[in-house]
């Protein structure tokens, strides 16, 4: 192995600060960038490098674990994220390029370091700041920022927030999703092809009413919620109301908007078919039936919103 | 609108006889009345483009003067020509609640209104 | 012809008419006043008081209005807001709501009632929720017919989910908003139906008074193009369309420029491009539709068209250029976040952080409209089976606002009289069905719809004695000679539009009473719902608190008012007090004394300085206190009654807020505990305990339980038994409940020590040696 003579030579180095020369662990740490398309795979000695007290280079370091025994699904979610922007870091010109590291260093190759820090959760990232030198922060700080995941584990907000720190911006550009273009165009050109097929739909008022009615229903069984906050499908243990009144599960959209849809669709009934029955008696059945409909779906949806608000002191049937 | 406007050129450049027989059977078919209306219309029209010129080219510097003269013109417009509309004989059916009459007392108070709010945004 | 009971056969058709008119009246009134009763819980619960935040500013304009003025008010600058920067308040307001206050103060002393200013701020909001049932009648006749109508009406009139901006004191832009909302949209349906220049222009004018009243505006503007542009891909071009949209935007826009807030946005910015554009597109349409009407040349004809397709083209790109260029100010972000929803909490917090704009899961749904949730697709589809052109409105808007409504809990505001007016289409239409008296006959010969005549079926049930629910029945009844009665169900309707010869109604008194029991049952459980809903949930000042005593009797909890109070009687007039951006306008409005930032969160930076100050530790907060001249530091904390709105739960969003100003400075993750969780007990993070909201929340919180444990009641949580300490404020003042927590900010050591230092001493320890030195550099 290419790095292990490196490596060898850092295992011998005691963890007292003089040691190694900030100079030195510079040259070996851009050394280790190149040979990984940006990224430094870290141990617990080169983590001391990397972090080197009199360091005028900035990092930013990915605690992780990837090992499938540990068992993080985010960790390999990020990982990718990480990568790439590391990569799209080692296209930037070598003078800037070589005063900001990206660094991964694996639970299980750096215990003790994980110890140190007393991180119990990962991924986490780190961003070190230079101690030396003009990049130095007005406000002396050393202790590493930790970045914010509040948007999420993609690469691009990743690199957005990180050329803060960073002596150019990263020349980070999301990949051009080719298969969502491509299905995209191909839909296109499949309507394209069949709007002879597709125009009286267009055209056809019950299409639209169809569509606009499923829109309100689906809006108003809280979807955006959903989609906003990211709710899952359904709770753990099976539960699928979500407790609180203003929370829910993705589940209770489609049993909502179901209740609704066949309440609306009862009185419809009602309304526009029934009076067209033109023997008596099954008329009469009809209007039993559907009113009988209207009363059970209305008391289970009641039942249903006293789940959600404890308080609510009406009851139907149920 | 300057869209509409161009709109007439256009057409003049694809074919020229076609455009004749449009002017002729305008000529033919309208009443004075409407022919009054749409003399106002083109002079509204003009004066509305030489201030959009103006603005352009010179400059636009009192600009809620400029846009105060200038939705004049396409207020009074409109409005003008939505006159047309309600008293064209052609379109009675489809203004079944206006009259002739109606029709101009909308007219001057939808003018009235559009001059207070022109007045006020002089400045 | 059967009858499935007897009519009375004496009465003649003018004495039906006069009878249903003057019922109808009846009921408009007592909805009106179903609607203005349903707002007074507020005040009877507690007192006639301007609720929440933003009412307060509006109340502290109006009496700047009612007592200097209108050019006072329009000049006035504000030098206690946003200390030092102060805030020109005419210019940065819509007007409309205070200007309506005004006016009713000024005609009220006229008549020489001398009314109180507060009152009619307090009273604004109930006196125009009878106004809007009343255009909601309005606009819902105009759809179907007048018992619809009077449903529509009673429905928005008590309907929780806009109660719960209109209740008594509730004195917000929304108060007079949406009876302007509904009135505009009406005048619109108006003129385009009678294609009256006239209608237009009221539509404008109303549109102007929306605009001069509410930032919402913004939705007319939008809405209207976009029923005009679909009218026109639909093919319903006519003329009518043209005189009521140019009418409309001709005299609306250059109306709206008068509003000084506005100003040029109407040439200027997206949001109003559409509106701009389909006017474009109407004229070339118009243009070429009178061209046609001359010529009739095939080739003309095509050579018309595709000229105003290539025109159309070419305004979208001039459209594209333009904002590229940036002549025109692309979407403004409050607007951009509605359709992009991750847009908001990336890069403006402050928008993200407001409650009322997050999005609402379905509870919020079912409470604010209940039953009228699952009648309005019934509705939207009765609306497809006609499609007039403004059924074709009423299905955009239903469309539209749904989704809006999804996206912010704010927004249901705006679904509401949609929801209204197709519930009551749907309510109305089966009412109509199950009241007519009228039964078919039974053979399979085929008999004569009997929709037409109005005189045959409406003698019946306009009885002597009605009581006014009665009466919505007979109107109902009697509109039954409209539209719906012509047969067309789904059936027929789905197989076009012919009309089906078979026979419709119902047979038997039964089938009849059951649904109008069942269907009354539901009107009753609704009026249940509302009474109950807006009485617990919509009718709390939120600046006076109610809980119940064991005995089940109610206590008032007004420590906010106690603090404000303190703050105006033991402040000098021109102490600056620093609080989280929500309280700026109580301050203002109750305790009179300057704020650092306010609920108009106009500039991002102050109100990110604030936060950090708050999520600093003593020493890096003290100096910015200083150089903002804060006297006092104002915060609420609810750990003691469990008041759960309280700044110690609003801190993650102070901590975010300033993070994004000062990113290498203030880290959100700091604030938790290397678990990820928020916490306030022992094991709270070191940054968090060292914050000055943390230690001015928390502090001598424990002392208050003696020996035992202390728990803050919100959270759940421990306190920690010795408290944290403070060497740079002072307590000044704690509320009775602890809600509010004032501190003095100390000023500087007369002998040059730093405060901690100082405190040190005159606590007796000892200093140590090193650090002073440095600290004292610092400072100065």
């Amino acid at each position: 192995m290419l790095l292990l003579l490196p490596l060898l030579a850092l295992l011998s180095i005691p963890f007292c600060l003089a040691a190694p020369s900030a100079e030195s662990a510079h040259e070996q740490l851009v050394k280790l960038a190149a040979a990984n398309n940006g990224l430094i795979k870290l141990d617990d000695n080169l983590y001391n490098l990397l972090t080197h007290p009199n360091r005028n280079w900035s990092a930013s370091i990915h605690l992780t674990a990837l090992d499938p025994r540990r068992r993080c699904a985010p960790c390999k979610e990020f990982d990718p994220s990480f990568t790439a922007v590391a990569k799209a870091w080692s296209q930037v010109p070598k003078p800037q390029r070589d005063n900001h590291f990206f660094a991964t260093a694996d639970f299980d190759d750096t215990m003790a370091t994980f110890q140190r820090l007393g991180l119990q959760s990962a991924p986490v990232v780190h961003i070190h700041l230079p101690v030396e030198g003009d990049r130095r922060p007005a406000s002396g700080r050393t202790a590493p920022i930790v970045y914010d995941f509040s948007n999420g584990f993609d690469a691009g907000p990743l690199a957005e927030q990180l050329s803060v720190y960073t002596p150019v911006p990263i020349p980070y550009k999301a990949p051009i999703d080719w298969a969502k273009y491509g299905t995209a165009v191909g839909v296109g050109l499949i309507i394209l092809s069949g709007i002879r097929v597709f125009l009286p739909i267009l055209r056809s008022r019950w299409a639209w009413a169809a569509g606009t009615v499923i829109t309100s229903l689906v809006m108003t069984s809280g979807f955006m919620f959903v989609r906003i906050r990211g709710m899952p499908q359904s709770g753990a243990n099976g539960q699928w109301i979500a407790p609180g009144y203003q929370n829910q599960f993705g589940q209770e959209v489609q049993v909502v908007s179901f209740i609704y849809g066949l309440l609306s669709a009862a009185f419809l009934m009602l309304t526009l078919v029934t009076p067209y029955q033109t023997q008596p008696y099954r008329q009469r059945a009809q209007i039993y039936l559907w009113s009988g409909v209207i009363l059970v779906m209305f008391s289970v949806l009641i039942s249903l919103f006293r789940v959600k608000n404890r308080g609510y002191p009406f009851k139907l049937l149920l | 609108m300057p869209a509409a406007k161009i709109a007439p050129s256009k057409t003049a450049g694809s074919s020229q006889s076609p455009l004749l027989s449009l002017w002729k059977a305008y000529y033919e078919s309208t009443s004075t009345r409407l022919k009054t209306i749409d003399a106002f219309l083109v002079f509204l029209m003009l004066s509305g483009i030489i201030q959009f010129l103006y603005c352009v080219l010179i400059t636009n510097f009192p600009f809620n003067a400029f846009l105060a003269g200038f939705a004049s013109c396409v207020g009074q417009f409109v409005l003008a020509a939505s006159l047309r509309a309600q008293v064209n004989p052609a379109n009675r059916s489809e203004f079944k609640d206006v009259s002739p009459e109606r029709a101009f007392a909308d007219f001057a108070l939808g003018s009235i209104v559009l001059h207070f709010f022109v007045y006020n945004f002089l400045g | 012809m059967p009858l499935a009971y007897s009519l009375p056969s004496d009465l003649s058709p003018a004495t039906v008419t006069n009878t249903s008119s003057l019922l109808r009246i009846i009921a408009l009134a007592l909805i009106s006043g179903a609607a203005i009763a349903s707002r007074l819980f507020a005040v009877v619960n507690f007192e006639s008081i301007i609720h929440e935040f933003d009412p307060w500013f509006n109340y502290r304009a109006t009496k700047v209005l009612a007592e200097k003025g209108f050019y006072a008010f329009w000049n006035w600058f504000d030098h206690t807001a946003w200390y030092p920067l102060g805030r020109v308040v005419g210019g940065t307001i819509y007007p409309g709501l205070m200007a309506t206050s005004g006016v009713i103060y000024n005609v009220l002393h006229a008549l020489n009632l001398p009314v109180d200013i507060r009152n009619i701020c307090v009273l604004l909001a109930p006196g125009f929720s009878a106004l809007t049932a009343w255009s909601t009648y309005m606009f819902t006749k105009e759809l179907k017919d007048e018992s619809a109508g009077l449903l529509a009406a009673a429905f928005i009139g008590i309907a929780p989910g806009y109660i719960s901006r209109s209740v008594a004191g509730s004195y917000d832009n929304e108060a007079i908003a949406i009876f302007l909302l509904m009135f505009t949209f009406y005048s619109w349906i108006k003129a385009l139906k009678t294609g009256s220049a006239f209608f237009g222009t009221l539509t404008a004018l109303f549109y102007f008074y929306m605009v001069a009243a509410w930032g919402g505006y913004a939705f007319i503007t939008n809405m209207i193009p976009l029923h005009a542009l679909t009218l026109i891909l639909m093919g319903r071009f006519s003329s009518r369309l043209y005189v009521a949209y140019s009418s409309w935007y001709a005299i609306g826009t250059l109306a709206s420029m008068q509003v000084p807030f506005v100003g040029f946005q109407p040439v200027r910015t997206s949001e109003h491009m559409a509106a701009l554009g389909v006017f474009g597109l109407l004229q070339i349409v118009a243009f070429a539709e009178l061209v046609r009407a001359h010529v009739s040349s095939r080739q003309f004809q095509s050579i018309l068209f595709g000229s105003v397709i290539v025109i159309g083209v070419l305004g979208v790109l001039a459209f594209a250029g333009l904002t590229y260029k940036g002549w025109i100010a692309p979407w403004t972000g409050r607007f951009y976040s509605l359709w992009d929803t991750g847009y908001a909490k990336k890069y403006i917090p402050i928008i993200a952080s407001v409650s009322e704009h997050q999005p609402t899961a379905w509870p919020s749904f079912f409470m604010d409209l209940q039953f009228l949730i699952f009648l309005f697709p019934a509705g939207v589809i009765l609306c497809f089976r006609e499609l007039r052109d403004e059924h074709v409105f009423v299905i955009i808007y239903a469309v539209v606002a749904s989704y809006f409504a999804g996206v912010m809990v704010r927004l249901m505001l705006t679904l509401t009289p949609v929801v209204c007016v197709a519930a009551a289409v749907a309510f109305s239409s089966l009412l109509d069905t199950y009241i007519d008296p009228v039964e078919p006959e039974v053979s399979e010969v085929a008999v004569p719809v009997t929709g037409g005549d109005s005189s045959a079926a409406s003698p019946a049930t306009v009885d002597g004695a009605v009581s006014s629910k009665k009466a919505k029945k007979a109107a109902a009844a009697v509109a039954d000679a409209s539209s719906t009665g012509i047969a067309s169900g789904i059936v027929a309707a789905i197989g076009g539009q012919s009309k089906s010869p078979k026979a419709r109604g119902i047979f038997g008194l039964d089938t009849r009473f059951l649904i109008v029991v069942n269907a009354l049952g539901m009107l009753l459980f609704f009026v249940l719902h509302c009474t109950y809903v807006t009485s617990s949930a919509y009718s709390s000042p939120s600046v006076v608190l109610a809980s119940q005593n064991p005995d089940g009797s109610q206590h008032i909890i007004d420590d906010f008012r106690e603090a404000y109070y303190w703050l105006r009687q033991n402040t000098p007039q021109d102490a600056v007090v620093m609080s989280w951006w929500d309280y700026g306008y109580q301050i203002a409005g109750m305790a009179d004394r300057p704020t650092l930032v306010d609920n108009n969160t106009w500039n991002n930076t102050h109100i990110a300085t604030v936060g950090k100050a708050m999520s600093s530790p003593e020493e890096v907060a003290y100096p910015i206190l200083r150089k903002h001249d804060v006297d006092y530091v104002l915060i609420i904390f609810g750990g003691l009654i469990g008041y759960s709105g309280d700044d110690i739960n609003k801190f993650l969003w102070m901590v975010r807020i300033a993070q994004g100003v000062w990113p290498d400075e203030i880290q959100e993750p700091n604030y938790f505990t290397p678990k990820g969780e928020y916490r306030i007990d022992d094991a709270a993070s070191p940054t968090m305990k060292n914050s000055l909201m943390y230690k001015m929340s928390y502090y001598r919180f424990a002392e208050l339980f003696g020996g035992s444990q202390a728990v803050d009641r919100v959270r759940g949580q421990q306190v920690p038994k010795t408290g944290p300490t403070l060497d740079y404020l002072d307590e000044a003042f704690t509320s009775e409940n602890w809600i509010v927590r004032i501190y003095q900010v100390k000023k500087e050591d007369l002998l040059g020590r730093d405060l901690k230092t100082a405190n040190a001493f005159a606590n007796g320890k000892k200093r140590k040696k090193s650090k002073p030195l440095a600290r004292r550099k610092a400072l100065a």
